[in-house]
């Protein structure tokens, strides 16, 4: 009787001390949280009415940046930028992991269709100011930022080509790539300013950069076709998704030299190695899922289901989401159009959580969304409630550590003004979808009119190189022939064809199966332009390439004939009064003064 | 004979040590012996506060380790759950901290600091995979 009795008593202070502590773990309300009076939730939950973090990405083919709150995945704006959005850094610092350490005031984000990195202010939430880079050039990704937040390193995917741009004015410093095929894809910076690691697509290597003076160190033979290629928190490994290898090389950044090659899921594409540098989650498009490596004893721990073909990924700043970047949705949601929209999941990755390695919601979402990455809101101000003023004069706190724009303004910008660009997404054509098109690939004359019949098929076009006369009236017939069905294709898989830089804007053409896709402009500027398959369309997307000529009078157009100098401008992507706020082009070339500009 | 022998014996110990030490270097702060001073993240616990200056006393290695960190004009301190920004004043003696930065002219310059919370289950992890014989920052 008196041992029931102790027994009871130990069981309602034990039951008692397990509520206490229960009810401690909860969130508390902070000053920042209460500040909103529609605030009704007294603890967090799934569904807050304020978000805790906030998911941009870039949006791919429909040119804008996509603003998402975390947990509750609702999407908040469109930012619009460009032609063909791939990835970016915050600006800042590049300390931390793949979020960096933000200072809330910009992101730069890569266009591959315009051939620029466009600026967007994350207080005013518009893009501020364009980089137009020097042609030819075509950029695919730019993550890379410096220790000292001065300076963005970017692959030069269409011509084998690296550069160093000056983020003050736009500067930028090219180095050639050889031998050819050369496909410098995905940098990321080490975090102590020495080196820029990038994987090059066709020599299946990461080539090392020293960041100060910007030059070629050497390379390093990975698994077949690396893509993702990201430095730890640490600074100690450089993981790399080795694409068709199926595995993860680890990089000793000391030794320079692949120190473990980890079996990982089949055809990963992107890290995304948490803050403190334990995991690396890695998104593995075949296998359809998220494998789960632990850095520190060099194994896959775990691997978690996803809907269907995860491309992209991002992690949120308290490691506690991880939303995987799906690229298609086999008809998950209703029918808005001709090209479905592609997915995010939101994976639940906290260990102690009940619904652990699960997705929790899973969301429809614009363009075909690249690179993704995540900031606490507590970086972005509130700047409509009678603070505007603040934005130009004073800046805002982080701590103790105050932001502020300046009031001087910068280099291609008047001073103190933040502007509102909507560059153009698509300009300068006349689009159409037409029956499918059964005429034979290759160019024949209507008139004075060129007519170029294209298919794209997995992986590549027909055909792969076009010529055309300078002034040349062009009509390209976009056809998707493909008939594959099974591991990597579905009737879903939507093509294109996007010719780089000057003539993006005018391309952005969309295979679909079952018709075709006419779209006519003037051939104005001559030069060699990289076409490219701008749909993310299976595991050799990035194999869809081909090249069109626009040949001056009595010479063929190369990567040294050309109007390069003119198309540089990129005055096609905003009106004539914004031209103020595009830096850089070809006239600023190789005007860093290398080995002193230090990047830390 | 027997001098030769133990002047054999001698220079084959030296050799030995030598190559010991070289075989040690090899993945020294990099991949294989816990923190080193060069690492752009130290995780520990401080154990004293000066002008913008801390000290800390790395966890979850095998071989605890003190640095300095001089917080760069540009540093801030935040909690590294739901990110809420705080003074440097707030900072206490036995906060467990993440330390964000870089190396450079003998000083580790902090770029971000974090709070950590021990219930957080990524720092449980690291405490119980260093109870259990795999220490952070000692890679495999």
């Amino acid at each position: 009787m008196k041992k029931s009795i102790i027994f009871s008593l130990a069981l309602i202070i034990g039951v008692t001390l397990l509520s206490v502590k229960a009810e401690a773990k909860k969130t508390v309300l902070t000053p920042f949280d209460k500040r909103d009076w529609h605030v009704t939730e007294k603890y967090d939950s799934d569904a807050p009415l304020r978000d805790y973090a906030i998911l941009y990405d870039a949006g791919g083919v429909d040119g804008a940046i996509g603003v998402i709150g975390i947990p509750s995945m609702r999407t908040y704006r469109h930012i619009r930028v460009g032609v063909d959005l791939h990835n970016f850094p915050f600006s800042g610092s590049n300390a931390g992991n793949n979020n960096g350490t933000p200072d809330g005031k910009y992101l730069y984000v890569s266009d591959k269709g315009a051939n620029t990195i466009g600026e967007v202010n994350l207080q005013t939430g518009w893009t501020e100011r364009i980089f137009a880079l020097p042609v030819p050039f075509g950029v695919h990704h730019c993550a890379a930022l410096s220790p000292n937040g001065k300076y963005l390193f970017a692959t030069g995917e269409l011509t084998g080509k690296m550069l160093k741009l000056r983020l003050s004015d736009g500067a930028t410093t090219v180095l050639n790539i050889p031998p050819a095929p050369s496909s410098p894809d995905y940098p990321d910076t080490s975090k102590d300013g020495k080196y820029v690691f990038s994987g090059n697509y066709y020599h299946s290597t990461v080539m090392v950069f020293s960041q100060d003076p910007f030059k070629l160190i050497k390379e390093i033979p990975v698994g077949k076709n690396p893509h993702g290629t990201n430095v730890s928190p640490t600074n100690r490994m450089v993981t790399v998704c080795d694409k068709l290898s199926a595995t993860l090389s680890v990089i000793d950044v000391e030794t320079l030299k692949v120190h473990k090659v980890i079996p990982t899921g089949a055809g990963p594409l992107h890290n995304q190695i948490d803050s403190l540098g334990k995991y690396v989650y890695q998104s593995c498009f075949v296998s359809d899922s998220t494998s789960k490596i632990d850095l520190q004893r060099m194994q896959l721990v775990d691997e978690f289901p996803i809907h269907y073909r995860v491309g992209h990924n991002s992690i949120a700043p308290d490691n506690a989401y991880y939303v995987s970047q799906n690229k298609f949705s086999t008809g998950l949601f209703t029918p808005t159009g001709i090209v479905f929209a592609v997915n995010f999941e939101l994976e639940d990755i906290d260990e102690t959580s009940d619904t652990y390695g699960k997705s929790v919601k899973i969301i429809p979402v614009d363009g075909e969304p690249h690179e993704g990455r995540q900031i606490f809101a507590t970086f972005i101000q509130r700047w409509n409630t009678g603070k505007g003023d603040d934005l130009f004069t004073k800046g805002y706190d982080l701590g103790d550590v105050h932001v502020s724009f300046g009031a001087k303004g910068r280099p291609g910008l008047p001073a103190n003004v933040h502007p509102q660009l909507e560059p153009r997404h698509v300009a300068n054509t006349k689009k159409r979808w037409v029956p499918r098109d059964n005429g034979k690939p290759g160019i024949t004359k209507d008139g004075d009119v060129y007519v170029i019949r294209v298919k794209g098929f997995s992986y590549g076009y027909v055909p792969r190189f076009i010529h055309v006369p300078k002034g040349a009236k062009v009509r390209i017939i976009y056809t998707n022939i493909d008939k594959a069905a099974g591991l990597t294709k579905n009737p879903d898989v939507t093509m294109g064809l996007n010719i780089y830089g000057f003539y993006g804007p005018r391309t952005m053409i969309i295979g679909v199966r079952g018709m075709s896709m006419v779209a006519e402009f003037v051939a104005s500027k001559a030069g060699e332009y990289e076409f490219f398959c701008q749909h993310f369309c299976g595991p050799l997307h990035l194999e869809m390439r081909g090249t069109f000529f626009v040949d001056p009078p009595g010479q063929q157009a190369s990567l040294a004939v050309g109007d390069y100098d003119s198309v540089s401008m990129k005055e096609q992507l905003v009106d004539e009064n914004e031209h103020v706020w595009v830096v850089g082009t070809n006239k600023l070339m190789n005007t860093l003064t290398e080995g002193k500009e230090p990047t830390i | 004979m027997k001098k030769t022998k133990i002047l054999v014996s001698m220079v084959f110990a030296v050799v030995l040590a030598l190559s010991a030490f070289t075989v040690s270097t090899v993945y020294a702060g990099a991949l294989g012996n816990g923190s080193a001073i060069t690492d752009t993240l130290q995780i520990g616990v401080i154990t004293s506060l000066g002008d913008r200056k801390l000290t800390i006393k790395t966890e979850f290695e095998k071989t605890p380790k003190s640095y300095s960190l001089e917080l760069l004009p540009e540093c801030y301190v935040m909690t590294a759950m739901r990110g809420h920004f705080k003074k440097f004043k707030e900072l206490k003696k036995g906060d467990l901290i993440a330390a964000y930065g870089w190396y450079k002219g003998g000083k580790w310059n902090a770029r971000r600091i974090d709070i950590l919370d021990r219930n957080d289950y990524l720092i449980k992890r690291l405490a119980s995979d260093a109870k259990s014989g795999s220490y952070y920052k000692h890679e495999r």
